[in-house]
């Protein structure tokens, strides 16, 4: 029954995401987006505030009901019925969930649990969703926290780090649950410029070892030179999409020069 | 043949007690184990009342703090009752009034519903789970909604949720003003004094029935009362030391002699 998802070039895509549409009330906020990312992509998703970037990668994990739209994992379709607020709410809560668990997201403001330490936010998915051992959970988190360069922290409460290694825990807590796709929501848009730096070398690297990952991102220089490619969402449209060679070099869209301009001071 | 003898410092201090000191101790003294009695019952009908109370008050504030359909509205009614009543109101309602219903006394409740310890742990039961319904569900509402959205992106289902990440955060906020209702419920109880039950106050009162001696009942009452509320507050400074760790101020002073690590070590789990 696991229908088949729309296999490009063959190969089963990582995540396909189909005609999304979102509405707040009688607001528009995305009028139909597709994306489809196959493995080891890494793509850059662009926007000024308002243009339903982070609503888009909202919706791909079900935290935002879509108004109309598919997303598929690997090929499995997340079964939406119609809801009562005129939306798309899930048809099977636990294929959800397990779907949930193979996008792990990161959050513009790190959301780690604050009563639990930088390990035990680590080890809580692996332990209590993937049903891990707690001594292999806790060996896979030292060795993700490691990664991020946060393994001498890992008896800190969230409180008592600051933002940039908040974010990188943030990002091992999404790396332990060792997913298929990681979702970022405008990771850097909450530190302090000099905090910025930290976090996205962890997340070069995360590219560099062919993760598949989905970037809301005001970083100009990180689209540019990690992402294979590039979205740019403006008014719930995407107004401009492709490798970022071209896409920064030769934009086609008037929108998209216009945010560039505004961007590259 | 009455033997002459000086009076035993027993004596004296009986003489003492009765003749001279303000307050006639040895009267206390006499009765220590009405006053054991007293304390058994007052702390027995307390902490029953807060176990089960607190017990049910989670999934009631749960309800009111996501508002759950119809469940939230019931919920409502009866903390608002709980709350806009007098504990001795509700202990003369379900002492008193209970048995006048003919299918009250008919079921097989009635064993129970006729006896005062019982009606009391109840009234105390339905009284305190109300007060704490409203704790926890300003301390639920308070949890930030970044921390729950985050648990439910990793894939935990609404139970987990609740459990691992809502509650265990919100119990942690709620520490220092449930720590308010454990001794207004402490101090509340003696309302069982009045439906027969010898709880602290009601050892003082038969001191005072028996003697006509009023201060020396009810002192040593308060002071029984202020002896449990000093240990109730030291144990929940111990608590809140311990489960508030993440909420401190971050201490610094052995970071700046180099020492890295473990500055703020966590409670080991």
């Amino acid at each position: 029954m696991a229908e088949a998802g729309p296999a490009a070039n063959g190969g089963v895509a990582a995540l396909s995401v189909e005609d999304i549409h979102k509405s707040f009330g009688p607001l528009e906020v995305l009028k139909g987006i597709s994306l489809t990312a196959h493995e080891h992509n890494v793509i850059s998703i662009l926007g000024s505030s308002g243009s339903g970037k982070s609503t888009f990668l909202r919706c791909i994990n079900l935290l935002e009901n879509p108004t109309a739209g598919q997303v598929h994992v690997q090929g499995e379709l997340i079964r939406m019925k119609p809801g009562r607020a005129g939306d798309l709410v899930a048809e099977d809560d636990k294929q959800v969930e397990r779907i949930r668990a193979k996008l792990a997201m990161v959050f513009q403001s790190f959301n780690l649990w604050s009563h639990m330490t930088v390990l035990q936010n680590v080890i809580e998915g692996p332990i209590h969703v993937l049903k891990v051992p707690k001594e292999e959970a806790i060996a896979r988190g030292e060795a993700v926290l490691e990664r991020v360069g946060m393994l001498e922290r890992k008896d800190y409460y969230p409180a008592h780090c600051s933002g940039g290694q908040q974010q990188r825990a943030a990002i091992a807590r999404a790396l332990a649950m060792e997913p298929e796709v990681m979702l970022f929501d405008e990771p850097t848009s909450a530190l302090d410029p000099e905090l910025v730096g930290e976090v996205l070398r962890v997340m070069r690297s995360l590219a560099d070892e062919g993760r598949t990952m989905l970037v809301v991102t005001h970083e100009m220089g990180f689209a540019r030179e990690v992402s294979d490619k590039v979205m740019f969402l403006h008014e719930g449209r995407v107004e401009e999409y492709g490798e970022p060679q071209q896409v920064f070099e030769a934009p086609k869209s008037e929108r998209f020069k216009q945010f560039l301009a505004g961007t590259l001071k | 043949m009455a033997e002459e003898r000086a009076p035993s410092l027993f004596e004296a201090i009986r003489e003492f007690s009765a003749d001279s000191s303000p307050l006639d101790f040895m009267v206390i003294l006499d009765h220590w184990d009405l006053f054991l009695t007293g304390i058994w019952n007052t702390l027995t009908l307390v902490v029953l009342a807060l176990v089960i109370g607190g017990a049910i008050s989670l999934p009631l504030a749960v309800i009111r703090a996501r508002k759950t359909a119809i469940a939230n509205q019931i919920v409502f009614v009866y903390v608002y009752v709980f709350r806009g009543t007098p504990l001795l109101v509700q202990l003369y309602l379900i002492y008193y009034g209970m048995g006048q219903f003919e299918a009250v006394r008919e079921s097989f409740l009635w064993p129970f519903l006729r006896d005062a310890w019982w009606c009391t742990l109840l009234a105390f039961t339905l009284n305190t789970a109300a007060y704490t319904t409203e704790i926890f569900r300003g301390a639920i509402e308070a949890v930030p909604f970044g921390e729950v959205e985050a648990a439910k992106a990793c894939g935990m289902s609404k139970m987990q949720q609740t459990t691992r990440i809502l509650l265990p955060n919100a119990l942690r906020r709620a520490l220092p003003m449930y720590s308010n209702e454990v001794i207004f419920m402490l101090h509340g109880s003696v309302v069982a004094s009045t439906v027969t039950i010898v709880d602290i106050l009601g050892a003082g009162r038969t001191i005072n029935g028996k003697y006509y001696l009023a201060y020396e009942g009810f002192i040593a009452a308060a002071v029984l009362f202020m002896i449990l509320v000093f240990f109730i507050t030291r144990a929940f400074k111990v608590w809140e030391k311990h489960w508030h760790a993440h909420l401190r101020p971050r201490d610094l002073s052995g970071e700046k002699a180099g020492a890295g690590r473990s500055a703020q070590p966590a409670p080991a789990e």
